[in-house]
């Protein structure tokens, strides 16, 4: 399956643009990273409700919260390197621990930043996110799948994570209807469960990996998991390959391990990640994921592994 | 502006009241910020009980020294005075740290340097109401506290004021010691504020501040000049009672019977059991 190519981060400002029309209740608190959010249509459309905080995370983080204190809906816009790395702190006191409607947007998350290097590769964001009570945390598959997810993450009236990635990746379509907490099995199987979330977890999308042995999971509901679908799908194949553009530790792999031990399952484990390194620059993101292990011959091994008789 | 002659005793008997009731509470819960509660009390209960502002947002930036602001909302009925002696226990509204858990509260905090943002905020999300935020000016030592300062001049938010609970004293020494902030006021004005310097338990001074503020165009700053643990001698000035573990009983007892002697002579029917 080939999809077109097209940019999550434009998805993402186009439907604020289409939200706040009709949403006057919509704020963006920018950290001077307006244009590389895609925007630039909506501090024109509504310069009133764009707030420019300049090169400083930790107030814009608070001065978010104080506008979401007196109702308004606000999404926190920068780079996931910027925030919420810089502000955890004011995200944890100011945003979580005051349960206000802040939606923190990082974008240029994972090796998919390129060329940046490392201090612009956050491959930690979701385990800062995930471990904050009253967080949630969502990270799109592709530019379709953010629409939808900016347009009901608008409305839960709580804090919230949308994890973002620089360059184009394949607008698969996949995702018809997002519900918080729900995950989409976008290919039935019965020998191996492949989690992931993120355009990386397009690259199980190749034909070669169209049989019935994989059940692939988009898990863009990052908290809440979708616990049941999962389960569901490990007590079939008992089997479980997570694939995911962060670190191992403290994403979604240590997410899952969590959730089998706890269940008591048995279950052969397979985690592709970054692991315990940073990033650096390279040519594109598909020279990096090779690299860093994450690419489609390190797909191909990981199968292998949990599955000797597969030929995939 | 000075104080009526109702109202100026008022709130100078108000303040031996509720030095007594923050004694009291940091003494049966066994510890607690006590040198800042009593430094910033005289700020507080201008704000609550002045009638300058009129539905304020009230934002206590420095959580440590919520005993100052639980005594006065329980002064203001906003939860029974009774709760006061739950401070700090399991399961109790009243956190270490103050929280949104608290009738009246409207921001939860303790990590310094936050306040100021959030009251940014809240100014500019609702410009027909005053933002008050009470800061240490130990805090002033947080980057954040300049980039809200910074913002606050932008978006000319005159709605906003930043009381500086200027007791010059942090948790380990000094403030001059341990990180300079040298001209304060000068540094404020340099950022686009309005400042305003007084003595922060002189309430005609304090209410002076706080109707220039109301009406002022620009973000204002009002630093008040503090005495830590004001009130009990013993305190005064020595940042050992930044916190205490354990007030000690004989400390208790004097400034305990201090206070009700003075409370005693302004109001000879007050009720000290209540």
């Amino acid at each position: 399956m080939t999809s077109p190519l097209k940019s999550i981060r434009a998805s993402f400002g186009q439907t604020l643009v289409t939200l706040a029309k009709t949403n006057t209740n919509l704020y963006v608190v920018s950290i001077d990273l307006k244009s590389s959010l895609f925007l630039t249509e909506f501090a024109k459309k509504f310069p009133h409700r764009f707030i420019e905080c300049g090169v400083a995370e930790n107030n814009a983080a608070g001065v978010a919260a104080g506008l979401a204190k007196t109702g308004k809906t606000v999404f926190l816009a920068s780079f996931a390197c910027f925030s919420p790395a810089i502000n955890w702190a004011v995200i944890n006191q100011s945003i979580c621990q005051n349960d206000l409607d802040v939606k923190i947007v990082g974008s240029h998350a994972g090796l998919m930043s390129g060329d940046l290097g490392a201090s612009h590769q956050m491959l930690e964001d979701i385990a800062l996110m995930r471990t904050l009570p009253n967080m949630e945390v969502f990270a799109p598959l592709d530019a379709s799948e953010t629409e939808l997810i900016v347009k009901t993450i608008a409305h839960s009236h709580h804090p919230a994570y949308l994890r973002l990635v620089r360059p184009e990746s394949p607008d698969t379509h996949l995702t018809k209807k997002f519900t918080i907490g729900k995950s989409l099995v976008i290919q039935s199987g019965t020998k191996i469960t492949v989690c992931g979330y993120g355009p990386i977890l397009t690259q199980l999308l190749d034909p070669k990996y169209q049989n019935d042995h994989l059940e692939i999971i988009n898990c863009s509901s990052l908290k809440p998991l979708d616990d049941k679908v999962i389960l569901k799908s490990l007590k079939k194949t008992g089997r479980l390959l997570v694939i995911e553009d962060h670190q191992q530790n403290g994403g979604l792999g240590d997410a899952l391990a969590h959730l089998v031990l706890k269940q008591n399952l048995r279950v052969k484990f397979q985690h592709l990640a970054v692991n315990n390194q940073f990033g650096q620059s390279g040519k594109d993101y598909h020279q990096l994921w090779n690299y860093y292990g994450l690419g489609p011959a390190f797909i191909n091994d990981a199968i292998k592994k949990l599955l000797p008789s597969s030929h995939s | 502006m000075f104080l009526t002659a109702q109202k100026y005793p008022q709130l100078v008997r108000l303040s031996y009241e509720l030095r007594l009731d923050i004694l009291n509470l940091i003494y049966s819960s066994g510890g607690g910020h006590i040198g800042g509660s009593l430094s910033s009390l005289d700020l507080i209960i201008a704000t609550y009980f002045s009638d300058i502002f009129k539905n304020n947002h009230f934002v206590l930036s420095a959580g440590h020294i919520c005993p100052a602001l639980y005594v006065t909302l329980a002064k203001k009925g906003y939860f029974p005075k009774s709760k006061l002696n739950t401070y700090t226990e399991l399961g109790s509204i009243l956190q270490g740290h103050v929280s949104t858990d608290v009738p009246g509260v409207e921001y939860s905090s303790g990590a310094l340097g936050q306040g100021l943002s959030f009251s940014c905020g809240l100014a500019l999300g609702d410009r027909n109401h005053q933002t008050v935020c009470l800061t240490s000016d130990g805090e002033h030592q947080e980057g954040q506290v300049w980039e809200a300062a910074m913002f606050a001049n932008k978006y000319k938010l005159g709605n906003l004021i930043n009381i500086v609970d200027h007791n010059k004293y942090q948790i380990d020494g000094s403030v001059a010691d341990i990180m300079p902030l040298d001209d304060l006021a000068a540094k404020y004005i340099r950022f686009g504020w309005t400042v305003t310097v007084i003595d922060g338990h002189d309430f005609n001074q304090i209410c002076s501040a706080f109707e220039k503020a109301r009406d002022s165009d620009y973000p204002n700053c009002i630093i008040a000049n503090t005495i830590l643990g004001k009130g009990i001698p013993t305190m005064q000035y020595d940042y050992h009672y930044h916190d205490v573990k354990a007030l000690p009983e004989t400390i208790y007892h004097r400034a305990k019977a201090d206070f009700e002697s003075i409370i005693k002579k302004m109001d000879p029917t007050y009720d000290f059991t209540a």
